[in-house]
């Protein structure tokens, strides 16, 4: 392989990592708070709907993707209330999220656009950052991305910070391994966990924004495909940390990209095999290829004082 | 992981006015649709027309009435599966996956196991049973990656699903695996129509009502999970992993083997609606075979509250509801996704109301 498809390769499996990236650090926190989200999926999927009307019918992408933010904000408090006031059973709320958005988005796409367009929506821009992207043969091929993946990096170096040298960061991890102690302090576990789950909602709303307005410019009928499981399942895989949860996105993004790279080497591999390869990989890594799991103790349990 | 249901069996309750349990997913059904009736009419199509098309969709002739029952079916074996796992506290979400092999698997033996000659029903009971053998090896697969490694069986089973959807895509793609013999560029990407003999029989003979043997099986298949799961050792270990595993282990009752039956038994389930779809009513396998029908399953699981009369009702609700959704579509201009709406509407509003339901049934 020579170094410009290598770079290449490179550049795209950072692409389609990314989307997985912004979602699995969200649902990381609101995991490690004590609420598992099943709704990520139905979240990301109303933020590319949301996020592509929004930039098509005001041509400014940038007003799509704040749409976008705004569109998911009541899922993830549905989600929240569902989770900690009600105490519904999380994996269920969030499948019925999810079936919900699939079919109020579809609905509202075909009432929109009509049932079979392809329309091209104004989407958000590329950038290429300075010394990076100025390196000879791959510098532009891997750094040349939307503006949207690098201010996703700076969330997630923020909320490392946060969760590593902070009070709420403590909260947060105590919300999730002992809500009785969390209680006893004096804070409230339902504060946490609703301010989680709202964050959870922000990552993945950015992160169904940058696969419609960000990646390809259109927005198809329940284009998630399944992202949200496979950003849940990069945070098992990570265990629940941030660098594993990111290593974890970017071995998926890898596996994705696979897809179009082979072909292009002309390596015959049937192409479905390759579709599977990052749910495959996920399967293994939830399955104990990483170890015994060490979710977090409270993990889907609502609390009752 | 709290359990969806708490493990309340068929006729224990002692009165029969207001029960909880059954009230609020009927309310639930019926905000749903007035939700839906609201939606129809804000997307500017005359209501009234609508629930027409919707009707005709459903009860409009004896064809229809007999393809929604047959779907029905598909869907209550899913949502028995999910019964009995749900009562040892597992949650199957794999229907879709296990209806996808348990497709694959059909097709195989229907068109490359030479079965069409034999006699005595063979000729369609092997296809079935090899896909109930898929099925439950696909359901088994995440039992025990939960006895092995406490993977939740949530994300493997879904995780799976991507994973037999996608080998079912792989299956009709590829020549050399079940795709038709490629006579020019424009063969499609499905398989070969599977022989007659290996249809599912007509009940009636008739094909303006083309009820199948489906039907009466899983009517069986009804009674025996009823009947496994209120009297007997099977259904008292379920319920006892799924209550307290711990004191299930004392008491000396596996939970690795409760596990694993109870998984490989949605699986196998699921396994055998794929089997009804193929050899019932598609007749040959394509990209799409799965059609969302593994979680229509299980939304009637769900919606059942561990009641296998539930599953049946919300089965036959949900195969009426797709047909008359289909319906209006082609005839009133609402699109499917609709319907879709709706099941999504009554599995949040269930899910929300768990807690309403436990405070009424305690008082």
């Amino acid at each position: 392989m020579s170094w410009e498809l290598f770079a290449v390769f490179l550049g795209s499996s950072i692409r389609l990592a990314t989307p997985l990236l912004l979602a699995g650090i969200g649902e990381m926190v609101s995991e490690r708070a004590g609420v598992l989200n099943m709704s990520i999926e139905g979240m990301m999927l109303t933020s590319a709907f949301a996020a592509a009307v929004g930039a098509w019918a005001t041509g400014d992408p940038l007003i799509g993707l704040l749409i976008g933010i705004i569109a998911v904000q009541p899922v993830a408090l549905l989600q929240a209330v569902l989770s900690n006031t009600l105490r519904a059973n999380q994996i269920v709320s969030g499948i019925g999220i999810n079936i919900l958005v699939l079919g109020a988005t579809t609905l509202a796409y075909r009432e929109i656009f009509g049932a079979r367009s392809r329309a091209e929506i104004p989407g958000l821009a590329k950038i290429k950052p300075p010394l990076l992207g100025d390196i000879p043969v791959i510098g532009s091929a891997v750094f040349e991305q939307v503006w949207l993946l690098y201010a996703g990096i700076a969330l997630i170096v923020a909320t490392a910070l946060v969760l590593r040298y902070t009070s709420v960061g403590l909260a947060i991890h105590a919300a999730g391994a002992e809500p009785k102690a969390v209680d006893k302090s004096g804070l409230s576990v339902a504060r946490i966990r609703y301010g989680c789950v709202l964050f959870a909602g922000l990552m993945a709303s950015l992160s169904g924004a940058f696969l419609s307005i960000g990646d390809i410019h259109t927005f198809t009928e329940g284009m998630t495909r399944g992202a949200g499981y496979l950003a849940i399942a990069s945070v098992i895989f990570g265990k629940w940390r941030i660098g594993g949860t990111v290593f974890a996105c970017l071995l998926f993004g890898a596996a994705t990209a696979l897809q179009f790279q082979l072909p292009a080497l002309g390596i015959n591999v049937p192409n479905a095999l390759l579709i599977m390869l990052p749910y495959l990989l996920a399967l293994l890594a939830v399955g104990g290829l990483v170890g015994r799991q060490m979710a977090p103790a409270a993990l889907g349990e609502p609390y009752r004082r | 992981m709290t359990a969806v249901n708490h493990g309340r069996g068929t006729g224990t309750w002692p009165k029969l006015t207001l029960r909880p349990a059954l009230l609020v997913p009927v309310a639930a059904v019926g905000f749903a649709a007035l939700v839906g009736l609201a939606l129809i009419a804000a997307i500017g199509v005359p209501v009234s027309g609508a629930i027409a098309a919707f009707v005709d969709g459903t009860f409009g002739s004896l064809y229809v009435i007999a393809a929604s029952i047959n779907r029905s079916t598909a869907f209550a074996l899913v949502g028995f599966g999910f019964v009995l796992a749900n009562r040892a506290s597992l949650t199957n979400v794999g229907g879709e996956g296990q209806i996808a092999v348990g497709g694959i698997a059909a097709t195989a033996v229907a068109l490359y196991g030479h079965v069409a000659a034999l006699p005595l029903g063979l000729s369609f009971i092997l296809p079935m049973l090899a896909a109930v053998a898929a099925g439950a090896l696909w359901g088994a697969l995440a039992a025990v990656l939960k006895v092995k490694s406490g993977t939740n069986e949530v994300i493997s089973t879904l995780l799976l699903s991507f994973i037999g959807v996608w080998l079912l895509y792989w299956c009709v793609q590829s020549p050399a695996l079940l795709r038709k013999p490629m006579t020019s560029s424009a063969t499609l990407p499905e398989s070969l129509e599977i022989p007659d003999e290996t249809k599912l029989p007509l009940l009636t003979g008739d094909y303006s009502f083309p009820l199948h043997v489906g039907l009466p099986l899983t009517l069986v298949i009804a009674v025996v999970v009823a009947v496994l799961l209120s009297k007997t050792v099977l259904g008292f270990r379920l319920r006892a992993v799924g209550l307290n595993p711990v004191a299930a282990h004392r008491a000396g009752i596996s939970y690795a083997r409760t596990v694993v039956f109870a998984l490989a038994t949605a699986g196998a389930l699921g396994g055998l609606a794929g089997a009804l779809m193929l050899l019932g009513e598609q007749y040959t396998l394509k990209d799409g075979f799965s059609s969302g029908y593994g979680f229509d399953g299980l939304v009637a699981g769900l919606l059942s509250r561990g009641s296998i009369p539930g599953v049946i009702a919300a089965s036959l609700l949900f195969g009426f509801m797709r047909s008359g959704g289909i319906n209006m579509e082609m005839a009133a201009a609402v699109p499917t996704a609709l319907v879709v709406v709706i099941q999504g509407l009554i599995v949040i509003t269930l899910a929300g109301a768990a807690l309403v339901i436990e405070r009424w049934e305690r008082s």
